[in-house]
């Protein structure tokens, strides 16, 4: 089978010629056994299943579905990932001065560099939060942060996902496959450890631990339940940091402290890494009627006598509207040039680029701005004219709910296939975690694969599959 | 640890257990079927009033047949005690204590899972009955043998193995009370119908034949076979075992003070029960009394260690 390249492909520059990067990795794939490389394809997913690594699409028939695992490596040389590590630093901290100035004395506001209706009637903006100064001022402990590259010199960023972003448990199992499948390519190439992703976790949380409790802390992972799309990351994830792995019901606020049910009584909680939405946190609080949070957690919060990781309120910075703001903020709070471009990005808000959007809806992208996981945007270029016009409707009824972004052709990846390889497009999602103003970014993250021809959608919830993601040490 | 993690680890086991003795019923009533013994209607009358699932599936069906009984028992949703929805129940408390097993068990417990749901899902092919019951029994040894060898030997344990064992002795306890008439004293009382063969179907219903024959040198009879499956300390199934293994998992889980709690107390009650019946057994109330003791012995234990 041919190769084809139509678009920016990282790994090769036309069927013949291969990048520097992949060089050693073509070659090796050109002397393997192709019904060896069926099997060990076919054997990767029976290791995923066996482990019960599984991402729950919900559907009808209520199945746990196996993220499809592509057994070729996305490679990163060391000095583009260099550029995004300084780039993904000053926008994680950028984001934290934001979330601290936005709930405290919105300087940013005051200077006008952001219009105050896009915090005033935004549902993520917590009024809970207001004056509230989270335990060593940190908001987003945890970042996961999707870059995309369209040329040879650039990443840009997609989008920030501070709430409570997936997808670590993957990168790390994905490694810890490719090991298992192939030994030998890492003998071949050298590649930055990814797996120290857990004990930095594990040490970000620790510090996050509130001044009052003098000791050393419980912390918790707060799930919604075995039933929830990402239970087996939160079990994953609680297994390697080594703690509880909690839902609401084992929770209760006693005199003024967090507490779990042990089997010896009950048990002061110091840190909750909690994986569920702000809404669901307490009923007190937010949504009466949930039953997956604590109630009464926000009075302990503020009086600090818990942390919450990643802080209430923080989804008010990775807000597609706020998105397209980020160079702003980030000149504002640290008086940097960006590092990392962000993607055009018209604003259906404002007047005239809702008039840009409607007339050229065949040409873009539409999001909604609080919409995740790839649900309820437009494809522009691949949907039909009566999708169109439903969509047109739905942006003029609501335009503060929109977002439009060009068309990007993204890069693409050559991917495993019983008749060869074959390019599909990719993005990245890196990790970065955040203490005490100190940003470390795990070496690596997850490249999400569109499996489709032509498809640019790479979300799990949509079909899309993964790639263990290699930086090159040297 | 949490009170809802001993309880998923508790119920897990429960679950596994109610497998394994499930399959052993249905394998011991396959068997006669094979055989086209005369005993065979009056066995599967026993097998679902044991499981207490005849009510329900008579329900459904007019008469005993035995591969509607055999897909009941595997399959069918309006049997709650079908064995692929014990198999899911265990594994959905698998997964809730993910954290709490290591991966070796974990994945034994899911494969056993998948090779379930793969087999049980489509049409249950006669001749292959034998081959899932064996499959089965072999991924279940497999869960208790990393359970052994990869746990470390704490509180989490203990949890698994009085789930196991509370288990254990309920089913035991099930099966000597719907039979229990044929283990009453020969001299004093003759059940019409009686004879070795029906006490070998105990003991093959909790596949312990062999080891039965081998103890009383190939000699069934009924007191024998009682205090087999009731005192024999060496027995992996009977009431003394799954007692004496329970005590010895609650003193070591509550550590100092065991002696205060009601799951201690009535585990003991318990064991000195089944002591003191050592010679006489033909007592139904008896048998319905240890049977119902350890229901409360369960619900000791979910009491005390703060389970949901």
């Amino acid at each position: 089978m041919t190769y084809l390249t139509k678009k920016y492909d990282e790994a090769f520059i036309n069927k013949n010629s291969v990048r520097t990067n992949y060089k050693k990795l073509i070659n090796w794939f050109k002397n393997q056994d192709n019904d060896e490389l069926t099997k060990k394809n076919s054997d990767a997913m029976k290791f995923f299943q066996n482990t019960g690594v599984s991402f729950k699409v919900y559907s009808n028939d209520n199945k746990e579905n196996l993220i499809p695992f592509d057994i070729i490596p996305r490679i990163i040389n060391y000095k583009e990932w260099d550029k995004i590590v300084r780039g993904i630093t000053q926008r994680v901290l950028a984001i934290n001065f934001f979330l601290n100035d936005i709930y405290g004395q919105q300087e940013i506001i005051k200077h006008g560099v952001i219009p105050v209706d896009l915090i005033q009637n935004n549902p993520a903006f917590l009024k809970q939060m207001i004056g509230f100064i989270p335990p060593q001022k940190t908001y987003n402990h945890i970042s996961g942060i999707d870059l995309i590259k369209t040329n040879s010199d650039n990443f840009y960023v997609l989008e920030d996902n501070v709430r409570v972003p997936s997808g670590a448990s993957y990168m790390i199992e994905n490694r810890d496959t490719m090991i298992k499948l192939f030994p030998e390519l890492f003998s071949r190439y050298k590649v930055f450890e990814n797996r120290n992703y857990a004990k930095n976790l594990s040490e970000i949380l620790k510090k996050s631990s509130p001044k009052k409790t003098n000791r050393n802390p419980n912390i918790v992972l707060l799930t919604p339940g075995i039933y929830n799309a990402a239970f087996f990351e939160h079990a994953f994830l609680a297994d390697k940091l080594g703690i509880e792995l909690v839902e609401g019901k084992d929770l209760r606020v006693i005199n003024k402290y967090l507490n779990m049910r042990t089997i010896e009584g009950w048990k002061r909680v110091d840190v909750i890494y909690r994986r569920i939405d702000d809404s669901f946190l307490d009923p007190l609080s937010f949504k009466e009627d949930s039953f997956l949070g604590v109630p009464g957690l926000m009075e302990v919060y503020r009086n600090k006598y818990v942390t919450i990781a990643n802080a209430p309120g923080t989804g008010i910075s990775d807000d597609k509207s706020i998105y397209s703001y980020i160079p702003d903020i980030i000149k504002f709070y640290l008086g940097q040039k960006p590092i990392l471009k962000n993607v055009k990005t018209f604003k259906c808000r404002v007047k005239d680029e809702l008039n840009y959007v409607l007339d050229n809806l065949n040409k873009l992208v539409v999001k909604e701005v609080h919409g995740s996981g790839g649900y309820g945007m437009l494809v522009g270029p691949l949907a039909s004219k009566t999708e169109i016009a439903k969509f047109k409707n739905k942006i003029i009824k609501n335009p503060y709910n929109y977002i439009a972004q060009p068309t990007l052709s993204l890069s693409t990846c050559p991917i495993y296939t019983k008749k060869g390889l074959t390019s599909r497009h990719v993005d990245l999602r890196c990790f970065a975690l955040l203490a005490k103003e100190k940003v470390s970014v795990t070496s690596g993250g997850l490249t999400r694969v569109a499996l489709k021809k032509d498809s640019l959608v790479v979300n799990s919830s949509q079909g899309g599959g993964t790639k263990d993601t290699w930086i090159l040490s040297s | 640890m949490l009170g809802s993690t001993a309880d998923s680890l508790f119920w897990m086991f429960r679950y596994i257990e109610r497998v394994e003795n499930t399959l052993c019923m249905i394998e011991s009533g396959f068997q006669l079927y094979l055989l086209s013994s005369n005993n065979l209607y009056n066995e599967w009358d026993a097998i679902l009033k044991t499981n207490s699932i005849r009510h329900h599936f008579l329900k459904k069906n007019n008469s005993l047949e035995s591969l509607n009984i055999i897909n009941f028992m595997f399959k069918d949703p309006k049997n709650l005690n079908n064995i692929l929805l014990l198999i899911e129940k265990a594994r959905e408390n698998a997964r809730r204590s993910r954290v709490s097993i290591t991966s070796e068990v974990w994945e034994a417990i899911n494969t056993c899972w998948l090779y379930l749901n793969e087999e049980l899902n489509k049409k249950i092919n006669e001749s292959k009955i034998q081959t899932i019951i064996k499959n089965t029994r072999e991924k279940i040894a497999l869960i208790f043998g990393f359970l052994e060898r990869s746990m470390l030997k704490n509180e989490i344990l203990n949890f698994c193995y009085l789930g196991t064992f509370i288990e254990r002795f309920d089913n035991t306890a099930r099966i000597l009370n719907t039979r229990y008439y044929l283990l009453l004293d020969e001299k004093k009382f003759r059940f019409e119908g009686y004879d070795n063969f029906q006490l070998e179907m105990i003991l093959r219903s909790i596949s312990s034949y062999r080891s039965f024959m081998w103890k009383n040198q190939n000699e069934i009879k009924a007191n024998k076979v009682s205090y087999f499956l009731i005192s024999d300390k060496d027995m992996p199934k009977s009431l003394m075992f799954c007692i004496n293994e329970t005590i010895k998992n609650l003193k070591s889980v509550h550590k100092k003070n065991f002696t205060k709690n009601n799951s201690f107390l009535n585990a003991i009650s318990i064991q000195k029960k089944i002591k003191q019946k050592n010679t006489n057994f033909n007592n139904y109330s008896f048998l319905n009394s240890l049977f119902k003791l350890n229901m409360t012995l369960a619900s000791n234990i979910e009491e005390e260690f703060n389970f949901q």
